[in-house]
C-alpha cells in the first residue's frame, strides 16, 4: 500500500480496482466470477490468520477450525434449526469467536510452540467430533444444497454479496491494523516481554486479537457457504490450515494486504494448474520450497522492499502502509 | 506399536534437529508403498522379509537426498521455516507417490507364518500383531542404545543442545544432522513397511498418520523417545477404550486424551530434550 | 520508596539470590554492583515481576509487589530497561516509544482510531530528551548498539515511571557513549526527580553517578552504603574489588 506521498496513488489504485471488480462479472465467463468469489473468501480467511500470526506472532497452526465452525454453524442453523438467514449470518461468526475465545483462553497461557501444539490438538479434537457426529453434521458426506435467498443464490449475486462483505471486513481490519491495538499487537509480536514491562497485559491483548481474528474467520466460513452451498469436514482439517499459513507466507506476513495476495495467487494457481495436471500439491510444494529459499518475506514483502529501496529513508511498513 | 516405531523416529528428529518433520508421514507412506512393490517383485515370504529390510533403506535414501540437496541449507534459518520446508516436502512426496504408484488402493499379505492367532493371557491376538508387539520394544532398545552408547548418537545429542559448541570442536554438525534425519526416515519407512500387511495402502496414509504421530510426540515430551512410547500407549489405549465404549466416536477419544494431557502438562508428560 | 527484604530465589537448587537486601530512597541514584553471577539481574527480575521470589518481600511504598506480574509492576510506577537490548526491532524508533506512552495512557486497546495521531507530542518530547528525535523514522533494528540502549531508556521513560531500573545501561558502549548516557541519567534524575536504580560493571560510572551503592556477592547483600564507605569496606574489597580492577 502506499506511504506518505504515494498514499494518494494507492487510493487511486484501490478505487480503480474497486470499479473493475464491480463491473467484472458482466465481462467475464461465469467460471471466473466463481473463482474470484473463492479468492475473496480465501483471502479473508488468510487475512484473519495473519492478524494473529503475522501481526501477533502467535503460532496459530490450526486456524481453519474457526473457519469450519463458522461454516458449519451457519449451515446447521439454516438447515437444522431453521433460523432466518440474517440471524444465522450474524450468529455463525459469533460462534466462531466463541470457539476462538475458549480455545484461545486455554492456549494463551503458553508460549510459542506449546501454544501451537495445544491449538492443533484442540482443533483436531473439534475436527474429529465433526467428522464423527453423523447425525448432526453428516460426517464425511457433509451437508449439501444449503438454500440461499434468491438474490445471492446465483453466481453473480453471490459474487457481489461476498465482495461487499470482503471489502467491509478488509476496511475494518485495516482500521484495526492502524489503531493502537494493532500497533501494540505488533509490538507484542516483536517483544512480548518488553510489552509486559511497559504495562501491557500481554495475554489479554493476545486473547482479544484471537477472538477478533476468529470472528473474521467465521465470516469467511459463512461466505464460503454462500458460495458453495455445502460444508464438509475438510474445512476443519489441518492440511487446509497449513495451506492458509502458506498463503500468508507467500503474500508476506508482515504486510497488511500480503495474505490476500497470497490467497489470490494460490487459488488462481490451484485452479489453473488443476486444469493441466492432477499434481497440484507437487506444484504447491515446489513453490513453497522456492519461497522459503528465495522470498522469505513473501511476494508483497519483496515488492515493498523494492519500492522502499527506491525511496529515500526506510520507513517501516505500518507508519505509511 | 507401529505408532511407536514411527513416532520414535519423529521424536528423534525433533530432539536432534529441533524440527517437527511433517514429511514423516509421507516417508511412512513411501515405506508402505515400497514394501508393496518389493513384494510384487519377489513373491512369497521371502519378498515380505526382503521388503521389511529394504523398504526402510529406500526411504532413508529418499530422506538423505532431500536433506543433502535442500534441507541442510536451511539449518541457519528459524524453526518455522524448517517446519514449512518439511511440509512442502510432504506435499511433494505425496504427489510423487501418486505418480509412481498410482491412486488406487494397494494391499499386501503377511507371510503364512503369521496366519492365525496367539493366545496370551486368555486373549487371542493375531500372530502378526504379536510380532509387532515384540518388535516395538526391540526397536526402542536399539534406538536407545544407539543414541546413548554409540559415539555418533552421543554427538547427536550434544549437537541438539548446543550446535555451535559441537561445531567449534571440529565436528561437522551438518553431517550429524543429516545422519539423524536419515535415521528418522529409516524408522518411518520401517513403520510403513511393518504396517503394510495390516491396512490398505492408500494415498491418505500420510495425512492420517502425521497428525496422530505429532500429537503423540507432543504429549510424550518433545524429543523424548520413552515419551513417544508412553504417548503411543496412551493414544492406542484411549482409542481402544473408545471403541469399546462409544464406537461411533472412537477417534475422538485419543484426541480428547491429548487435550487433557496438554492442558495438564503443556510440555508433555516426560521431560523434553529441549 | 523501594525496599527489598530478605529475598531468596533458587533455580533447580542453585541459589541465585540468597538473602538480598536493598533500600532505594526517593529521588536518589542507587547502584548495585557485584562480580559476574552475583545475582544482580535476577534481583532486578524479582523486583519487576519477571520472576517470583521463593521467600522474602519486595515493597514499594509499603505495598508488597513481589508476586505481581510485570505489567502490574509497571503500572505501579516502576519501569526498567534490559541488559540485552530489548526493543521492538521491526517498528521504527517513534513507534517503539509510542507503544509505551500509549500503554501508560491506557490507550493500547483502542480499536478505531488511527495510531499515528495519538500521543505524538509526548513521544516526541521523550525522544528529544534522549536525543533520538532526528532518528524517529529509522527502524529500531538498524540503530547502533549504543543508540539501541538509549532507545531502551526512552521506552522505559514512556511509562512516566517514578522508579527507573536500568540493567547495565552502558554495557558494550564506547567511552564517549558511556559518558553521554551517564550524563543523560544524571539529567533525568535531577530535572525530573526520577529515582534511579541501576547495576553496572564499570566502576568509574558507578562511583561517579551513584549516591548509594549496594554490593552483592553469591546472591547475598554484603553492604549498602555511600560510595566512600563502600570503597573502604574490607569485605567488599575481598569479594570484589580486591585485586581485579573492573573498569
Amino acid at each position: 500500500m502506499g506511504k506518505n506521498g504515494s498514499s494518494r496513488i494507492t487510493v487511486l489504485f484501490l478505487a480503480a480496482l474497486g470499479i473493475l471488480l464491480l463491473f467484472l462479472p458482466s465481462m467475464i465467463p461465469r467460471f471466473y466470477t466463481y473463482i474470484l468469489s473463492l479468492i475473496f473468501v480465501t483471502a479473508l480467511l488468510a487475512m484473519s490468520l495473519n492478524m494473529v500470526v503475522g501481526h501477533g506472532g502467535l503460532f496459530q497452526f490450526h486456524h481453519c477450525v474457526f473457519y469450519g465452525v463458522g461454516a458449519y454453524a451457519f449451515a446447521l442453523m439454516i438447515t437444522k434449526a431453521g433460523l432466518p438467514m440474517w440471524l444465522s449470518f450474524i450468529a455463525a461468526p459469533l460462534a466462531s469467536a466463541l470457539a476462538g475465545l475458549m480455545i484461545g483462553w486455554l492456549c494463551v497461557r503458553l508460549t510459542k510452540l506449546y501454544f501451537g501444539m495445544l491449538q492443533i490438538s484442540l482443533g483436531s479434537l473439534i475436527w474429529a467430533i465433526t467428522f464423527r457426529w453423523y447425525s448432526l453434521t453428516h460426517g464425511d458426506d457433509g451437508i449439501h444444497g444449503i438454500p440461499m435467498p434468491g438474490l445471492i443464490a446465483g453466481t453473480t449475486g453471490a459474487y457481489y454479496f461476498i465482495l461487499l462483505f470482503f471489502a467491509l471486513c478488509l476496511l475494518v481490519m485495516y482500521v484495526i491494523f492502524k489503531s493502537p491495538f494493532g500497533m501494540t499487537l505488533q509490538a507484542m509480536r516483536d517483544n512480548p516481554d518488553r510489552c509486559a514491562a511497559v504495562g501491557i497485559n500481554v495475554r489479554r491483548h493476545q486473547l482479544t486479537a484471537i477472538v477478533v481474528a476468529t470472528f473474521f474467520a467465521g465470516i469467511a466460513g459463512v461466505l464460503f457457504v454462500v458460495l458453495e452451498r455445502t460444508v464438509f469436514p475438510d474445512l476443519l482439517f489441518w492440511v487446509l490450515s497449513l495451506e492458509v499459513f502458506i498463503m500468508c507466507l507467500l503474500g508476506g506476513w508482515f504486510t497488511f494486504a500480503g495474505p490476500a495476495l497470497g490467497a489470490a495467487i494460490t487459488v488462481a494457481l490451484r485452479t489453473f494448474v488443476g486444469i493441466y495436471t492432477d499434481y497440484w500439491t507437487l506444484v504447491l510444494g515446489t513453490l513453497l520450497i522456492f519461497l522459503i529459499f528465495f522470498l522469505p518475506e513473501g511476494v508483497m514483502g519483496f515488492i515493498l522492499e523494492k519500492l522502499e529501496s527506491r525511496g529515500r529513508k526506510e520507513v517501516s511498513g505500518p507508519r505509511g502502509v | 506399536m507401529i505408532l511407536f516405531i514411527v513416532c520414535s523416529g519423529l521424536s528423534y528428529v525433533l530432539g536432534v534437529l529441533r524440527v517437527p518433520n511433517v514429511a514423516h508421514g509421507s516417508l511412512y507412506m513411501i515405506g508402505a508403498f515400497a514394501a508393496f512393490s518389493i513384494t510384487k517383485l519377489v513373491a512369497g515370504p521371502a519378498g515380505f522379509w526382503l521388503a521389511l529390510i529394504l523398504a526402510p533403506f529406500i526411504v532413508a535414501l529418499v530422506g538423505f537426498v532431500a536433506e543433502r540437496a535442500l534441507f541442510c541449507h536451511l539449518y541457519e534459518r528459524e524453526h518455522l521455516m524448517l517446519l514449512l520446508f518439511t511440509f512442502a516436502l510432504s506435499l511433494i512426496l505425496g504427489d510423487l507417490v501418486k505418480i509412481v504408484w498410482g491412486a488406487e488402493y494397494k494391499s499386501i499379505m503377511a507371510p503364512a507364518v503369521f496366519d492365525g492367532t496367539v493366545s496370551i493371557m486368555g486373549a487371542s491376538i493375531p500372530k502378526y500383531n504379536f510380532f509387532l508387539l515384540m518388535i516395538g520394544p526391540f526397536v526402542a532398545v536399539a534406538l536407545w542404545l544407539f543414541a546413548n552408547k554409540t559415539k555418533i548418537g552421543r554427538i547427536a545429542r550434544a549437537a541438539a543442545v548446543d550446535r555451535e559448541m559441537v561445531g567449534a570442536v571440529g565436528i561437522n554438525v551438518s553431517w550429524v544432522f543429516a545422519f539423524a534425519f536419515v535415521l528418522g526416515c529409516f524408522l518411518a519407512g520401517l513403520g510403513g513397511a511393518l504396517v503394510a500387511p495390516t491396512v490398505s495402502i492408500t494415498l491418505g496414509m500420510d495425512h492420517n498418520l502425521i497428525i496422530e504421530a505429532f500429537l503423540i510426540v507432543i504429549i510424550g515430551g518433545l524429543g523424548n523417545m520413552w515419551g513417544a512410547m508412553v504417548g503411543s500407549l496412551i493414544f492406542g489405549l484411549s482409542q481402544a477404550f473408545g471403541v469399546l465404549f462409544w464406537p461411533q466416536f472412537a477417534i475422538v477419544f485419543p484426541y480428547m486424551a491429548v487435550v487433557i494431557v496438554l492442558i495438564w502438562r503443556p510440555k508433555g508428560l516426560l521431560k523434553s530434550v529441549w | 520508596m523501594l525496599r527489598v527484604e530478605n529475598l531468596y530465589k533458587s533455580f533447580d537448587g542453585f541459589m541465585a539470590v540468597n538473602g538480598a537486601e536493598l533500600l532505594v530512597e526517593k529521588g536518589r541514584r542507587v547502584a548495585v554492583i557485584g562480580p559476574n553471577g552475583a545475582g544482580k539481574t535476577t534481583l532486578f527480575n524479582l523486583i519487576t515481576g519477571q520472576l517470583k521470589p521463593d521467600r522474602g518481600k519486595v515493597r514499594l511504598d509499603d505495598e508488597e509487589i513481589g508476586h505481581l506480574p510485570p505489567h502490574e509492576v509497571c503500572r505501579r510506577g516502576i519501569a526498567r530497561s534490559f541488559q540485552i537490548a530489548n526493543i521492538f526491532h521491526r517498528l521504527n524508533v517513534f513507534k517503539n516509544v509510542q507503544v509505551s506512552v500509549l500503554s501508560r495512557q491506557k490507550n493500547s486497546n483502542r480499536f478505531f482510531y488511527p495510531a499515528h495521531r495519538m500521543a505524538v507530542e509526548e513521544t516526541d518530547r521523550i525522544l528529544e530528551s534522549v536525543g533520538l528525535l532526528d532518528r524517529a523514522d529509522d527502524i529500531a533494528g538498524s540503530l547502533s548498539h549504543g543508540d539501541q540502549r538509549i532507545l531502551e531508556i526512552a521506552i522505559a521513560l514512556g511509562t512516566e515511571p517514578q522508579l527507573l531500573i536500568l540493567d547495565e545501561p552502558t554495557a558494550g558502549m564506547s567511552p564517549d557513549e558511556t559518558s553521554a548516557t551517564m550524563a543523560l541519567i544524571r539529567r533525568l534524575s535531577e530535572t525530573r526527580g526520577l529515582t534511579i536504580l541501576f547495576c553496572e560493571h564499570d566502576m568509574d560510572v558507578v562511583f561517579n553517578a551513584a549516591q548509594s551503592i549496594m554490593v552483592m556477592s553469591h546472591g547475598k547483600t554484603i553492604i549498602q552504603a555511600e560510595p566512600g564507605e563502600v570503597r573502604r569496606n574490607r569485605a567488599v574489597q575481598e569479594a570484589y574489588l580486591g585485586g581485579e580492577e573492573d573498569a
